[in-house]
């Protein structure tokens, strides 16, 4: 299982933050994802895995800095 | 124990009139050549048109300093300010002040905004802004003890050199017992030998028992306040609360401190961590995109960047509450606790490192080829205590590699060193020499425009090379982003008043990561929106940060998430609160925008401020090197195909890089043509008389400078 938010979603072997957010179903352009305390920008998420019992953050980045 | 004596030169005794609606109503003015210190009322129409902070800073330093003055002459000063909102306790970010001087390295007017407890205390003292002019004889200290009511200009003698000591040895003389009391202003002897000195404002770290510090880093303001002979200046104040600034209507700023408050306390876990990591979040994120400074900007990645990331430093900051103002939930000042440094005064002693945020990561790791998170600390460690902004410095010495890997420069002009990227123990070796105004340290410490005119003069380098591998614009060095892939962001440097700094605006993510903004006119639209409501947390004492690092959830969801409307409203309704002034969003806006364009004309009244002098050097663009182009090879062919229609076969990467440099020259010039309309300037980058009178800054003297320089 992985926690995104409030949501639980289920974990399978493989999975990768840009299969999580496509199931996620979210259309907000999400560039940074937090796994855990581990950061993942955009171009990292189809070859970044997602482990099971993960807390997922969804970081709105659009215009920090 | 240091030995040291404060021998009274003057006092001033005075009534400490009670803050009112975030006002003192009045500015406090020294000067060092005569000794003189005296009071100046603050107008109503001040409060309109420059409502405070940085606003006031500017109209005293407009007043104080002719169109010929030069940054060391002794009428140029240093002006430091809070605002209105500043030293509120239960509003997150309320504790920054706002320093601005003319610029030893641009020559015209800089401002540099500075967490630490200063402002917010100087106001409560019962001063706006502090004006300091003149230069003292021997080395001075400038005490506002808002407590005992007096301001006293002291002769000091044996205070030590580095500015941690300077901070945390005044701070126990004058706070009798109560440390918390004090914050001191400070720089220290890199300060007095280059020109891109620091200036360090301490907050008292209660848990911690020890004077913590936040630099007002940009254009060399430390290096102008060591030329007046300040050694400190002090500010004394308890207590502060909720009501300190007494508040026009104490329940609805209650109300709306409150909904920010516990926002922050509930989201930032959630989003970027700011209470336990601090903006070091950013260096993960930048790397990723291809946005991280690597090499002098050359690229914007490195395999070796995580090292220097979040993950890293969360390990080795030390953990507490790290608010460089009372209260504030973002509370990202970390630091790390007894740090050893290898190198200089201070090798083999425990120390308290302050930082390093992320520009200091990026300026004196990454962008020096330097991956190894003890070095950037040890660096950070000896800016802040020999007074040097890290910004700077990264920069600075960046150039100054790459001119030696280009063999531009070599070890006879370095006085042995060798600067290749990575080495850090000459990048520290530098620091040292400029502490000790020696060496091959000095010269970089003139920061990169003169080393320019010198490395050509002297060293027969290649000036045109260096115009575009040198990463200064207005004399200013570039903090630290990748700029190439966005053109919005070029102008978020280029077009920023006082330099290439980011804190007019940010627009990475927006343009290049999103893709929100495609037009030029869109562009435009948000080089001027973002400079306008972001020098609006400078004219009130606040951080911006708490506006859109932690952002709503369902910000997502509004039309325009990045302005995070949200909390604009939120701010409205704090500044309605403190200063009775009922005012909506918009009318946040329209307060920078005649401070913005003031600015402007400062410049224009210092010589600069035209079309001209927003240019950048090519780097900031695109591609200057082969080796550049070739390791983005994939990416600026298909531009050059796709977007610009070029046949590219047969090309050599030489011709491509000329090709593609023509094409991006030419895009960053239209840039220019609508962001001067927007903003209501001429094509030449000067505001017209319309816009001065529509935002009601036709003053005289500014309807003479517009007339000098044809534009009034």
């Amino acid at each position: 299982m992985i926690k995104v938010g409030d949501k639980n979603m289920p974990w399978h072997q493989g999975i990768t933050v840009a299969d999580l957010l496509s199931m996620l179903k979210d259309p907000y352009p999400y560039a940074v994802v937090r796994i855990n305390e581990r950061i993942v920008a955009r171009p990292n998420f189809d070859k970044t895995f997602v482990p099971d019992h993960a807390e997922v953050f969804l970081i709105p980045m659009i215009a920090g800095g | 124990m240091t030995e040291f004596a404060l021998e009274e030169i003057k006092t001033l005794n005075y009534e400490r009139p009670t803050t009112d609606k975030g006002y003192a109503n009045q500015t406090l003015y020294v000067n060092l050549s005569d000794s003189e210190i005296s009071i100046k009322p603050v107008t109503d129409e001040m409060k309109e048109v420059f409502i405070g902070g940085k606003g006031f800073d500017l109209w005293l330093l407009w007043n104080a300093v002719k169109e010929t003055t030069k940054w060391n002459d002794p009428e140029n000063a240093v002006c430091i300010a809070s605002g209105p909102l500043g030293g509120t306790p239960t509003y997150p970010g309320s504790g920054k002040s706002i320093v601005t001087s003319i610029s030893p390295t641009t020559g015209s007017v800089i401002d540099s905004n500075v967490g630490g407890y200063f402002g917010p205390y100087l106001k409560f003292s019962g001063f706006d802004a502090l004006e300091i002019q003149g230069k003292a004889a021997g080395d001075a200290v400038i005490l506002i003890d808002g407590l005992s009511q007096k301001v006293q200009i002291l002769k000091a003698s044996g205070l030590p050199e580095y500015a941690h000591e300077i901070s945390s040895l005044l701070t126990d003389h004058f706070g009798e017992g109560k440390p918390r009391s004090i914050s001191v202003v400070s720089t220290g002897p890199g300060a007095k030998h280059t020109l891109i000195g620091c200036l360090n404002f301490s907050w008292y770290d209660s848990r911690r028992e020890r004077a913590r510090y936040k630099q007002a880093g940009r254009g060399g303001i430390g290096t102008v306040f060591a030329d007046k002979g300040i050694k400190a200046v002090v500010a004394r104040w308890e207590p502060v609360t909720a009501t300190t600034n007494n508040p026009a209507d104490e329940a609805a700023l209650k109300e709306v401190a409150k909904l920010h408050s516990q926002e922050i306390r509930e989201l930032d876990p959630k989003q970027n961590e700011m209470a336990t990591v601090g903006t070091t979040h950013l260096v993960d994120i930048m790397n990723a995109h291809d946005l991280l400074p690597t090499n002098n900007f050359r690229y914007g990645q490195h395999p070796q960047g995580l090292n220097v990331g979040q993950e890293v430093y969360r390990r080795i900051f030390d953990k507490g509450y790290d608010g460089c103002w009372m209260g504030c939930t973002v509370a990202c000042s970390h630091g790390i606790k007894d740090f050893v440094p290898f190198t200089g005064p201070y090798r083999g002693k425990r120390v308290f490192v302050d930082g390093p945020e992320y520009e200091t990561i990026a300026g004196c790791g990454s962008n020096l080829g330097i991956f190894d998170p003890f070095a950037v600390a040890e660096m950070n460690f000896y800016c802040d205590t020999y007074g040097l902004d890290t910004i700077s410095i990264g920069t600075s010495i960046a150039f100054a590699m790459e001119c030696f890997e280009m063999g531009l420069l070599n070890e006879n002009n370095t006085g042995g060193l060798e600067l290749s990227f990575g080495n850090k123990v000459s990048a520290l070796e530098l620091l040292h020499q400029m502490a000790k105004g020696e060496g091959f340290g000095k010269i970089v410490g003139q920061g990169i425009r003169r080393m320019k005119a010198l490395f050509s003069e002297e060293y027969g380098a290649d000036p045109k090379i260096m115009q575009d591998i040198g990463m200064e614009a207005k004399g200013l060095e570039f903090s630290e982003y990748m700029t190439k892939e966005s053109l919005a962001q070029q102008g978020g440097y280029g077009l920023a008043l006082k330099g290439p700094q980011h804190d007019e605006a940010w627009l990475i993510f927006l343009d290049m990561v999103h893709n929100f903004m495609p037009t030029f006119e869109q562009k435009a639209e948000a080089l001027h929106w973002f400079p306008m409501f972001r020098t609006w947390f400078g004219l009130c004492g606040l951080c911006k940060l708490p506006w859109n690092d932690i952002v709503p959830e369902d910000n997502k969801e509004t039309p325009e998430p990045a302005k995070v409307m949200k909390h604009v409203q939120w701010y409205a309704q704090y500044f309605s609160a403190i200063t009775g002034r009922r005012v909506g969003p918009e009318a946040l806006i329209a307060m920078s925008e005649a401070v913005y364009n003031f600015q402007r004309i400062f410049n224009l009244k210092m010589g600069f401020g035209r079309r001209e002098h927003d240019n950048i050097p090519y780097r900031a663009v695109g591609p200057v090197t082969v080796g550049e182009y070739e390791s983005r090879k994939e990416r600026y062919d298909k531009q050059l195909v796709e977007q610009h229609k070029v046949d590219i076969n047969d090309k050599s990467t030489e011709e491509k890089i000329a090709v593609l440099r023509k094409f991006r020259e030419e895009m960053y010039d239209k840039l220019k043509d609508a962001v001067y309309k927007r903003r209501g300037w001429t094509n030449d980058g000067i505001p017209t008389l319309e816009t001065v009178k529509r935002l009601h800054i036709d003053f005289p003297e500014v309807l003479e400078v517009l007339k000098a320089h044809g534009a009034g």
